[in-house]
């Protein structure tokens, strides 16, 4: 929490501001019993009307001052808040902007949208409340104490004494009730997560006819819950009658006290009703303080989660040479004995890997799940670093090219199509702001979307997401082609992108690629007849690279791809390769 | 569909309101008790600051400290019964709410079972999961305190300004000159508030949508190396929301200033006025101190009814929603004089029949018609939207057909119950589905009273079983949600066993191996051979390889049969399964 406060400090005036007019109301607040003393014991007592009044405007005007004060505190609070909640924001989304893959695999991408949408505000918040009404209750119960000293010392003491007492209790009571609420949390969840299972396998629970299990099983958790429940909320319960009882008792044992105290003299009736009061003030701020607890303890869970992200180091630099800035490349592609894993993770994912994919040439990759194919491609970009080995682009080491040079020359598209809301220009020229109408055109042509873009009914301008049209699986990774190609990359990576396409469409889009661009393209897939177009073909399998060759090398000499070959045709479309 | 505005305010409050009271009333006389209590309790919190004044003007300053013991005593016994009695409100009323909240949260799970699969296909899981979540627990939480503190508040204030005008009514004239003033200050205020609340709530929407979009894509933004670009973007965004934020919160941080304000004011009047009057001997000192705290117990309950009913507003609206997935229609239920369907052997015939998801939409499946031997595979081809797996829903009953009818055995199926419909059915979905729990379990789920050694006999026909026992606590392994531990083929393999279990005589697989690669579709194909044995099958498959072997292959276009006929005799006729078929072997050679 401590951590977070330095995002406050260009606002120390303001803060300063707020917290002055905090203690002008308090001081109002504080004073009012003691004026009342006055006019009980001065006025009415002696009979004497003019200090009631005197007292009286006083006090009028006082409480006016205070409104003035609570005013700017109001504004001067709310600046605060807002400014620190904003620059925080700030700092955690250019953080999280400048994370590298791996950093990004440690936090789940809900986990940190969270951080960034309702612990930051949670923080903001508790800064506001902080320094519009929170501090007030315990500089209440710290100032009702002092001025009731102030007033008479012997009989305070009482209060000076039992405060302490109710503070440890309200601590105590607060950190028990944390933990069984967390318990409580955690029987919420095992609830939220039968009905989510059965929200999400609808389908199979009623083929499967398995209705009163599921039921029985919810009932087991939400009854757990539901006691859970219960049972805290009690324990919760029990803190303000108990606070209350003690503090009364308290203004008893003032009343009695002060009683023997007026009969000996040494104390005037209005003061004994000033500290009354001031007793009363004080109950008050203690109730108010056991709700600011709970408040104070989500804020530091908050924080601690904020700073989650702030501490996190950033582990992939970017090149220091900057040799070739904006350079031209050709787009030749060098691996040489490449091993990799991913960091934390003690399997390699790729092995001693070796491969050459010459400018402007087509390679296809494949190999079953987790061959690790995804792996090498992310490797090209440099999403990730390598743990030993080369890897070339036009004979430079990618560690020597700047990443943002090294990006630009890639157009990368990946297994599942991301698209993001605004109209379908905008998706398209994200790959490339400067880009004209024209040029998104073109590459939606060439991405074979065009003419579907054509029939929507805003066309280009039409609006995707959440408010917009909703696209179909192919639809979508042929936009987001589109979004790769018209960035006109050197490199273009294809990541099983086709896979929703039917057999006519990929033709065509692939025919595109190799007439319109020159681009060295690398392809993921699961189809025989997509490989067959390339240049080159690599057989992954288990990190390791087991064969490379064209179609009619491999169909020729290698097991596994006669497997695939067979599998996708059956034993008639062996035959048939042979023949074409 | 609903809109999705968080703090809708309720339509019709009162049919809902009448509702929770009808879950209420299962404990009637609990909250009889409650409500007993809370009268207590307020009674008792007035007389406590009345008793201070009492003492101080008879005993105090008179100085009889014998009276001045057994008063105080008397003090201590309401202070004690007056915590008490809160307490006990306190412990019953959580009692009750939370009993309340868990017969509502399994009616609705229970309505969740009920409802047709329709239901669940025009929803947002995420929408229905809220309504459970965030919807029960604002029920849960006003009901937990709201209810008490309404009540309380409404009898403190009655009881308040009760006993202040016995006391003295000219002073209590003057305590409530300050409620006018309240009402106009907080009208005031509200006023700016409202409008600057909806720009706040706009904009934050819109600030988090982006962070959450942004960030759910962060890989694309960093190989496209956007970074710079949705900086600004964000920056735009989070700039629009401080600013309007600042407005909304400095305006309404003016509310608790203003009754602070009032507090004071108040306290100013009865202490300047009522002193001139005890010095006119109207009052007595005991009174201006009774009135002081009274005026502070008065304000209090008007700021905290103006709190409540807020929280109260929303409670409703979320009630309001979770009733109206209760009203929702359920799956309809069987023909009264719909019959069990016991042993068949697996005929399935179509006549003619036709559906449409819309109303009045265009129809989605056509005159549809074809029949299935008991044993036989029948293939389902077609471009996607050709109607392929509208066949499926109809003829497990999730969709109830519109035109002409489904046979079982020669047994129409709407005049069968669903349940023994479906008893005979078995699945395995692209999407395969397994539960949290241990894949024991999982398999289980096809047939429960199956025994272990069963579990294992069908996982070794689905070819799971040597996968299994090489995981670490074999099939006692736990499936996590989302877990990657397993592989997709791996999971499909498990819902097959599953769907050997439970042994149907019909068998529908809808594009059960399209989520899997080639390699590993080929250990599964095995595994589907098993299950197909014997069972009339319905297969739908993107990859045409899959169902050569089928006795039927169905080629549909836009809801029709177009053609019909085995791999071979489809060949002969070059049609569009022709056309299909040699686009797969070749590519983009052909056209």
């Amino acid at each position: 929490m401590i951590k977070l406060f330095k995002y406050l400090k260009p606002y120390q005036l303001f803060i300063g501001l707020a917290l002055f007019f905090l203690l002008v109301e308090l001081g109002v607040e504080l004073v009012q019993p003691l004026l009342m003393a006055k006019i009980i014991d001065e006025g009415i007592m002696q009979k004497d009307l003019s200090v009631v009044v005197f007292w009286g405007s006083i006090m009028m005007g006082m409480a006016l001052f205070s409104f003035l004060g609570g005013i700017v505190n109001s504004f001067a609070a709310s600046h605060v808040a807002q400014s620190f909640g904003y620059d925080v924001r700030k700092r955690l989304f250019e953080k999280v902007q400048a994370f590298s893959f791996s950093n990004l695999n440690k936090f789940a991408a809900s986990s940190l949208i969270t951080r960034l949408t309702n612990d930051v505000t949670m923080i903001q918040s508790t800064v506001f409340m902080g320094l519009r009404i929170m501090l007030r209750a315990p500089q209440m119960v710290i100032g009702g104490v002092v001025m009731a000293l102030f007033v008479h010392v012997q009989l305070a003491l009482i209060l000076v004494i039992m405060i302490p007492v109710l503070v440890f209790f309200l601590v105590w009571m607060m950190k028990r009730a944390m933990r069984l609420f967390k318990g409580v949390q955690e029987r919420l969840d095992q609830v939220n997560g039968v009905i989510r299972e059965n929200l999400m396998g609808t389908r199979v629970i009623k083929v499967f006819l398995r209705k009163d299990h599921e039921v029985k099983r919810f009932a087991a958790a939400s009854d757990e819950l539901k006691e859970k429940t219960t049972a805290s909320l009690r324990f919760i319960e029990t803190t303000m009658p108990v606070l209350m009882l003690i503090m009364n008792g308290g203004i008893l044992f003032i009343i009695w006290l002060g009683s023997e105290y007026i009969s000996t003299g040494d104390i005037q009736v209005g003061e004994v009703v000033a500290i009354v009061n001031y007793a009363m003030r004080i109950t008050t701020s203690l109730s108010i303080l056991s709700w600011l607890m709970t408040v104070v303890a989500r804020a530091k869970a908050s924080a601690d989660r904020v700073n989650d992200i702030v501490d996190t180091e950033i582990d992939l630099l970017d090149a220091k040479e900057t040799g070739h800035i904006g350079g031209e490349y050709e787009g030749k592609i060098q691996f040489d004995s490449v091993s990799f894993r991913y960091p934390g993770s003690e399997a390699l994912v790729l092995k001693n890997l070796s491969f050459t994919a010459e400018a402007r040439e087509t390679v296809a990759i494949m190999g079953a799940t987790g061959a690790g194919k995804t792996s090498l491609f992310q490797l090209i970009p440099r999403l990730f670093d390598i743990e030993s080995g080369y890897i070339y682009l036009d004979d430079e080491e990618l560690t020597h090219i700047p990443l943002h040079t090294l990006r630009k020359q890639i157009g990368y598209v990946p297994q599942e199509a991301v698209l993001f809301s605004g109209s379908i220009r905008d998706n398209i020229a994200w790959g490339k702001e400067e880009a004209s109408i024209e040029e998104i055109m073109l590459a939606a042509k060439h991405a074979q979307i065009h003419e579907t873009i054509m029939q929507l009914p805003k066309q280009y301008e039409t609006t995707l997401g959440q408010k917009g049209i909703n696209l179909s699986g192919g639809q979508k990774q042929r936009l987001s082609i589109a979004r790769a190609l018209v960035r006109n990359p050197k490199i273009l990576l294809l990541d099983d992108s086709t896979s929703a396409l039917d057999l006519k469409t990929e033709g065509k889009l692939l025919h595109a690629l190799k007439k319109g661009y020159s681009c060295t393209t690398l392809i993921i897939t699961q189809k025989i007849s997509t490989a067959m177009e390339a240049d080159k073909i690599l057989l992954l399998d288990e990190g390791e690279l087991v064969a490379i060759g064209t179609h009619a090398q491999l169909a020729e000499t290698n097991a596994l791809y006669q497997k695939i070959i067979q599998s996708q045709f059956g034993k008639e479309g062996l035959r048939f390769e042979a023949k074409s | 569909m609903r809109p999705k505005a968080k703090m809708k305010k309720p339509e019709n409050w009162f049919p809902t309101v009448k509702r929770i009271w009808g879950y209420l009333r299962e404990r009637e006389k609990g909250i009889v008790f409650v409500l007993l209590m809370v009268i207590v309790s307020s009674m008792l919190g007035l007389l406590g600051p009345y008793l201070v004044g009492v003492a101080i003007d008879e005993y105090i300053v008179t100085k009889d400290e014998s009276g001045l013991l057994l008063l105080l005593c008397s003090l201590l016994g309401v202070y004690v019964f007056y915590s008490l009695s809160t307490w006990l409100q306190n412990y019953w009323m959580i009692g009750i709410a939370q009993h309340t909240v868990y017969r509502m949260r399994s009616d609705l799970f229970y309505q969740f079972q009920l409802l047709p699969i329709s239901f669940f296909d025009k929803r947002k899981h995420g929408e229905l999961m809220s309504r459970v979540t965030n919807d029960m627990e604002n029920v849960s939480s006003t009901l937990n305190s709201s209810v008490i503190q309404i009540f309380s508040s409404v009898l403190t204030l009655v009881g308040t300004i009760g006993v202040m005008l016995w006391l003295s009514p000219l002073l209590t004239l003057l305590t409530l000159t300050i409620v006018p003033l309240m009402f106009y200050g907080m009208k005031w205020i509200t006023n700016r508030t409202g409008k600057l609340f909806k720009e706040q709530q706009s904009s934050i929407g819109e600030l988090n949508g982006f962070i959450e979009e942004t960030i759910s894509g962060q890989r694309i933004v960093k190989t496209f190396s956007q970074e710079e670009k949705v900086i600004g973007e964000f920056l735009e965004r989070s700039e629009r929301y401080k600013r309007s934020s600042f407005w909304a919160q400095s305006y309404s941080g003016l509310i608790p200033k203003l009754m602070n304000l009032l507090n004071n004011l108040s306290f100013t009047i009865i202490a300047a006025i009522g002193g001139y009057l005890a010095l006119k001997g109207v009052v007595s000192i005991g009174v201006i101190v009774i009135f002081t705290e009274y005026s502070r117990q008065f304000t209090r309950p008007l700021n905290e009814l103006a709190n409540q009913f807020n929280t109260l507003l929303s409670a409703i609206a979320g009630a309001e929603r979770v009733f109206e997935v209760l009203d929702e229609r359920e799956e309809a239920q069987d023909e009264k004089e719909a019959s069990v369907l016991r042993h068949v052997t697996g005929k399935v015939e179509f006549e003619q029949v036709s559906f449409s998801y819309e109303k009045e939409g265009h129809n989605t499946i056509k005159d549809v018609s074809f029949h299935a031997n008991p044993g036989e595979t029948i293939a389902l081809v077609g471009p996607t939207g050709a109607g392929k797996t509208t066949i499926i829903n109809l003829l497990s009953r999730f969709y109830e057909v519109q035109n002409g009818r489904i046979m079982v055995d020669g047994q129409d199926i709407s005049n069968v119950t669903r349940a023994s419909l479906r008893s005979h059915m078995g699945f395995v979905l692209q999407d395969s589905f397994l539960f949290q729990g241990t894949i024991r379990e999982n398999i289980r789920f096809g047939r429960l009273e199956a025994s272990d050694a069963e579990v294992v006999e069908a996982a070794k026909l689905a070819n799971a079983h040597s996968f299994i026992m090489k995981l670490p606590d074999q099939y006692d392994t736990v499936l996590q949600q989302d877990d990657s531990g397993i592989s997709q083929g791996q999971r499909q393999l498990l819902s097959i066993a599953r769907a050997i279990l439970a042994n149907p005589t019909i068998l529908i697989l809808d594009e059960a191996t399209s989520n899997i690669d080639t390699i590993t579709e080929v250990k599964i194909q095995e595994a589907l051979e098993h299950l197909m044995e014997g069972r009339t099958s319905f297969v739908i498959a993107h990859r045409l390889n899959t169902i050569q072997q089928a006795d039927q292959i169905l080629v549909l276009e836009k809801g029709r049969i177009i053609e019909k006929g085995s791999h071979r005799e489809l060949l002969e006729v070059k049609g569009f399964y022709y056309e299909l078929y040699h686009s797969q072997l070749k590519g983009d050679k052909i056209g």
